[in-house]
């Protein structure tokens, strides 16, 4: 498929190749539905009650009601609030989430594009939502909105740092930043999935992702029943659920980021059962990632900023760089 | 560490476990006997002697007697016997006061309508309304407490 987008520039090109992205923003809204709605069902059961279970059968029509409800709010902007920055911020958090699932391979022929350098141009460019939040919180013109974005943008920047490094030791493995590569590199038996040789790697990846997401235990700067909403409490309507897609999206990008990287992709986790198709393995393990990340939320408490701060720095990044050492050191010796 | 562990299967063991919330009103919450809902009347053993209407803190009762039809007994028989449920506050009193145990309380009270005027229980509702009716009175009259006490 990726073939499919290197031609040129043409009017049938074109139309192709916008009507191949809003499929994929279908599948990803769809997944953003029922994110949201399993996470609440599987929130639920933790706390020894159902979830959502009156809106349609099982409750599945909740999150369509909860986002029919929110489109019709009305739109409230803060009087001496930024318009330009306060319209543009939560745009400038969603549009990073979206383009960066254009190099993810999904499986070995359904992927947008392949380039040599996928994994940094993920990493480069989930930096940018950053910039969203911290301009939701400046432009919103609230002195606890503009504590949450600098507190949210502090937590983010502190643990991208160890989300590369630790990425690092994957990629001297595969010996190339390209997606599929580092995939074919997991093919055979499960124990040559990355997850296996590279394990402090992928703790220090799974930490560092769930502070990437702004999920608990890292949620301070949300904090659901503590603060109010942190850098979007002014945002209402469309705009909020703005941000909340952003959210979810990364979930999704991150999930598959994970299950590209360290748990095989698309391969079976036995040889003889590659018959089964390698979009079930992939969703698979992305389900489980989701799981447990939802799974995470319900069980861990928030940590305070300082806690997190200290963290990032003191324990995460040292274990990413002692990760990246040992992994050279290990491929100079054997091989 | 060891902790976290810990939570993690604590969480994973509480999510297939049942729930212990009830699905009312899907399912019908059944009350204890003592709950207090809306009244019974039995018009046959109201001697009319008005103590339920001059105890109900809230004067909700308004009841009116007629002499007997039977020559030969002097007792009065009820003619007309409303509770204003609006204000009734279901507590008990006119139960516990009448000496015939003609008035009881039963474990009704879904009873929420769209208009006030069937907020206005007449002495023919309140004699139909017989089901879940309260086994346990506790009427303080020496005649009508059952089983000695």
């Amino acid at each position: 498929m990726g073939g499919m987008f290197s031609g040129p520039l043409t009017w049938q090109n074109a139309i192709v190749w916008i009507l191949a992205s809003v499929v994929l923003l279908f599948l990803v809204l769809g997944f953003v539905t029922y994110a949201i709605y399993f996470e609440r069902k599987i929130l639920g059961w933790a706390q020894a009650r159902h979830g959502p279970n009156r809106v349609g059968p099982f409750g599945l029509l909740q999150t369509v009601a909860d986002v029919a409800k929110v489109l019709m709010k009305e739109d409230i902007m803060p009087k001496n609030a930024d318009r330009a920055l306060f319209i543009l911020a939560p745009f400038l958090a969603f549009v990073p989430a979206f383009t960066v699932l254009a190099t993810i391979p999904f499986t070995g022929w359904a992927y947008f594009a392949d380039l040599n350098v996928g994994l940094l141009y993920y990493v480069a460019l989930s930096s940018i939502t950053t910039l969203g939040i911290l301009l939701g919180g400046w432009a919103s013109n609230n002195k606890y909105a503009l504590l949450g974005g600098m507190r949210s943008a502090a937590q983010m920047i502190s643990y991208e740092i160890p989300l590369v490094i630790s990425v690092v030791g994957v990629v001297l493995l595969s010996g190339s930043l390209n997606m599929s590569k580092i995939v074919d590199g997991q093919e055979g038996w499960f124990w040559n999935w990355n997850i296996v040789p590279q394990f402090l790697g992928f703790v220090v990846f799974m930490i560092a992702a769930f502070a990437e997401l702004n999920r608990t235990p890292f949620d301070l700067p949300e904090a659901e029943s503590e603060l109010v909403a942190g850098y979007f409490v002014e945002y209402s309507g469309f705009r909020w659920a703005m941000y909340m897609l952003t959210e979810y999206v990364y979930m999704f990008a991150i999930a598959a980021l994970t299950t590209v990287l360290f748990l095989g992709g698309w391969h079976a986790p036995a040889p003889f059962l590659e018959f089964i198709p390698g979009i079930v393995w992939f969703l698979l393990k992305f389900a489980f990632v989701v799981f447990f990340i939802i799974w995470t939320r319900a069980t861990l408490p928030r940590m305070r900023v300082d806690q997190l701060m200290g963290f990032g720095w003191k324990v995460l990044l040292p274990l990413a760089l002692a990760n990246v050492f040992l992994t050279a050191v290990w491929l100079e010796i054997f091989n | 560490m060891k902790g976290i562990i810990k939570g993690y299967a604590t969480t994973l063991k509480t999510m297939v476990e049942p729930k212990v919330t009830v699905k009312y009103p899907d399912v019908p919450l059944k009350m204890p006997d003592r709950f207090r809902g809306i009244q019974h009347f039995y018009p046959e053993k109201c001697i009319v002697c008005n103590q339920c209407a001059r105890i109900c803190p809230t004067e909700c009762i308004t009841l009116t007697g007629k002499p007997n039809p039977d020559p030969e007994k002097k007792v009065k028989v009820i003619d007309t016997f409303d509770i204003n449920f609006e204000i009734c506050i279901l507590c008990d009193l006119c139960t516990e006061v009448c000496p015939t145990e003609a008035i009881v309380m039963t474990n009704n009270f879904e009873l929420a309508a769209y208009s006030r005027d069937e907020l206005f229980k007449d002495v023919k509702w309140l004699h139909e309304n017989d089901t879940n009716v309260r086994k346990e009175n506790n009427s303080s009259s020496p005649r009508a407490r059952k089983g000695g006490q």
